[in-house]
């Protein structure tokens, strides 16, 4: 059964949705100076910020999904009171931000706060569940994936997919530690890329039944015509191209395409050195049969890793693509890697194609791979 | 507001077992096999030294009640259990990871990332316990994290349900666990009790494999519906006849004197297992109603939860054998 999607909203480091969509398809980077962590013991100087406070806010992810949320069930005029509207949240780090601080003075934390009922609920009280899904990078394709079992098993007749991540420090060491030398620009596919940055924000889609009257008044604003998932079940951080094109082919299965009907791809594309050329040799073989193949693109050189909510955030550019927008180039890309030369990418200036179908990569911490199917609204 | 899940192809109990160091096998009514469960500074009696370098007390406990689930021989397996490719994974656990984020962050802060190992690196994201279940067994399907607080244990069991039914996996390898640590103990007394007292936290570990259940067998274990509740009330309260056997935490002290009558408190005699309790309900209730003896029907509540998260309810059942068919 194909899913409708009623609303979208994003939060990035540019602003709401159309800030967003303005600033890809000017190819500008919101990289900054790190904030609120000590970048020289990191070993990480940038970062793709959003803009909230100077003072950092003990749950800055809570504030930025409750907005997200609140915004796309406007837009879908669910009635919440009436109607089941379940929500499922994907991230990646949850509010493990506030546990590095805990010992602030002046802190107060609940436990509860870790996850993302209360930021939900304040928004949306009537929910009849909020499920908060840790999937690393991939985890709002995930939530997306969930939503849209629940719809086929009438469990809800309206599930809120969301995703919401703010940078950690215990991550930021991480990526510090195993980086040879600070990255100053995600530059994803590219040939001297040199790792991957942080991004933060939020993002949530309504989805809807499309085969029975609507839930919701608002405008339907694409389709999700299915998600796939797959575990690599293979190693803890390094991709392994079998299970990504397992993700890929369940994806395809699913929403009843072949990768012949594949205009477009919003790849995961982080900018690291394994994630780039594995993704690029699994989209060639996939898309091996489907001659010129779809038009490539990846929104992480100006967004920056965004984590649990990247999926989405992908999701929202591909239904603007859908919606006759020209596909915004690649930010950050020079001289794609060798991998990635057979590809369509999308270098320089957006291009303009016209997108009936398109795929939204997720690859995560683990080989958590969700690949999602979105269609256009007519 | 009040919703529920019956729908679609139904779902069965394959195995279960609880794995939950220091405490009696015996409240657990045969849950946790006989063995006293090792702790995690041990698990390699089971699991095999190779792989444990660096995994965390919640990774150990949940690889050993999976181990224990799967009915496995002691030591790392050399290939993928059987059936590895449609097996999903659906893991609950709030405190997995958190005094490793800190222990993290108090080296760099002291010194620089150079003090940090980057075999700590897969840590410092929550999913880890998850992926490093599907990695050591090959289970290949759909790979989940739940960290949704004290609904968390009952929303996997729902969850795995829910990708079998949607012909994502054949099975659903189902675990709770939390861990015990300096953190954790900061963070246990900032939930909400409603008695003013905090059991203390307990580490635990609890795995429930799911399957397909159709066809139907009489012997099977099946889950019924899973639902969410703003109110304990709502949650405790039996449609139709009352269950054979409730699980329920919190128990009577929670105010609801009268509402919860002769309800197993797993927390009361255990302590506090936040994201784990679900799961291990779900083992206990499952050995409980396969030792039931004669073959009538019987079914079980589980109930867990809080006042911040609401309340997830969830049933098993055992249908009535061939000879009692004519009674149902």
């Amino acid at each position: 059964m194909t899913k409708l999607i009623t609303g979208v909203e994003i939060r990035t480091c540019f602003g709401e949705s159309e800030a967003t969509f303005e600033a890809l398809a000017e190819g500008r980077s919101g990289a900054g100076e790190l904030r609120h962590v000590d970048s020289g013991r990191l070993g990480v100087n940038r970062g793709y910020h959003v803009e909230d406070a100077p003072d950092e806010a003990l749950l800055r992810a809570s504030e930025w999904l409750s907005d997200c949320v609140a915004s796309a069930v406007a837009q879908s005029g669910i009635d919440v009171m009436r109607a089941r509207v379940a929500v499922v949240v994907g991230t990646g780090l949850r509010e493990l931000r506030a546990v590095e601080r805990l010992d602030e003075p002046g802190i107060t934390l609940r436990t509860a706060q870790l996850h993302f009922t209360e930021a939900v609920r304040q928004v949306l009280p009537d929910a009849t569940e909020v499920i908060t899904v840790c999937n690393a990078c991939s985890a709002s394709g995930h939530a997306l994936a969930l939503a849209c079992d629940m719809l086929d098993l009438d469990e809800a007749d309206a599930v809120v997919a969301a995703g919401c991540d703010a940078m950690t420090e215990s991550m930021l060491a991480m990526i510090g530690r195993v980086s040879d030398e600070p990255t100053d620009q995600l530059r994803p596919f590219d040939d001297e890329r040199m790792g991957v940055l942080l991004g933060e924000g939020a993002a949530a889609v309504v989805l809807e039944r499309g085969d029975r009257p609507r839930t919701g008044r608002g405008p339907v604003l694409g389709k999700v015509l299915g998600v796939g998932l797959s575990c690599d079940a293979f190693h803890e951080t390094a991709p392994q191209p079998v299970g990504i094109a397992r993700a890929m082919r369940d994806a395809h299965e699913r929403a009843a395409v072949t990768p012949g009907d594949v205009d477009l791809v919003v790849a995961h594309a982080t900018g690291t050195a394994l994630n780039d050329p594995t993704e690029a040799r699994v989209l060639s073989e996939v898309f091996a049969t489907a001659a010129p193949g779809p038009v490539v693109t990846g929104i992480k050189g100006s967004t920056g890793h965004t984590s649990g909510s990247a999926a989405l955030m992908s999701v929202a550019v591909a239904l603007q693509a859908l919606a006759g927008r020209p596909v915004p180039a690649i930010t950050g890309l020079r001289r794609p890697l060798p991998e990635a030369e057979p590809l369509r990418l999308v270098i320089g200036a957006p291009a303009t194609v016209p997108v009936r179908v398109a795929q939204v990569n997720a690859f995560g911490f683990g080989g958590v791979n969700a690949v999602c199917m979105i269609g256009g609204a007519s | 507001m009040t919703s529920s899940y019956p729908s679609g192809r139904r779902v069965a109990v394959r195995s279960a077992a609880g794995h939950v160091p220091g405490v009696a096998a015996d409240a657990f009514l045969g849950a946790a096999g006989t063995e006293p469960a090792l702790p995690p500074e041990e698990a390699h009696q089971l699991l095999g030294r190779k792989g444990l370098l660096y995994k965390e007390s919640a990774t150990r406990l949940a690889l050993c009640a999976v181990h224990r689930a799967l009915g496995l021989p002691p030591g790392r397996p050399t290939e993928p259990v059987g059936q590895g490719p449609g097996t999903a994974v659906v893991v609950s656990s709030n405190y997995g990871n958190v005094n490793t984020v800190r222990e993290v962050v108090a080296s760099v802060r002291a010194g620089s990332r150079k003090d940090v190992s980057p075999l700590q690196a897969p840590n410092a994201s929550s999913n880890v316990i998850a992926s490093t279940i599907a990695i050591r067994y090959g289970l290949s399907g759909p790979n989940l994290m739940l960290c949704s607080g004290a609904v968390s244990g009952l929303q996997a069991l729902r969850l795995g349900a829910l990708l079998i039914r949607a012909g994502r996996a054949e099975r659903a390898v189902v675990v709770g666990v939390e861990p015990d640590d300096a953190t954790v103990r900061q963070l246990a007394l900032l939930r909400p009790t409603s008695n003013g007292r905090h059991p203390g936290p307990r580490a635990a570990a609890a795995c429930v494999v799911l399957e397909a259940a159709d066809p139907a067998r009489a012997d099977q274990v099946l889950l019924g519906p899973v639902s969410h509740h703003g109110e304990l009330s709502a949650a405790v309260k039996d449609e139709g006849n009352a269950a054979e056997l409730r699980l329920i935490s919190p128990g009577p002290a929670a105010g609801a004197a009268g509402e919860v009558p002769e309800a197993l408190d797993l927390s009361a005699a255990v302590g506090e297992t936040y994201g784990a309790l679900g799961v291990l309900q779900a083992a206990v209730a499952t050995a409980w109603l396969r030792a039931r003896p004669g073959s009538g029907a019987a079914r079980a509540a589980l109930v867990s939860g809080d006042a911040e998260d609401g309340w997830a309810r969830a049933e098993l059942l055992r249908p009535a054998g061939p000879m009692d068919a004519g009674a149902m």
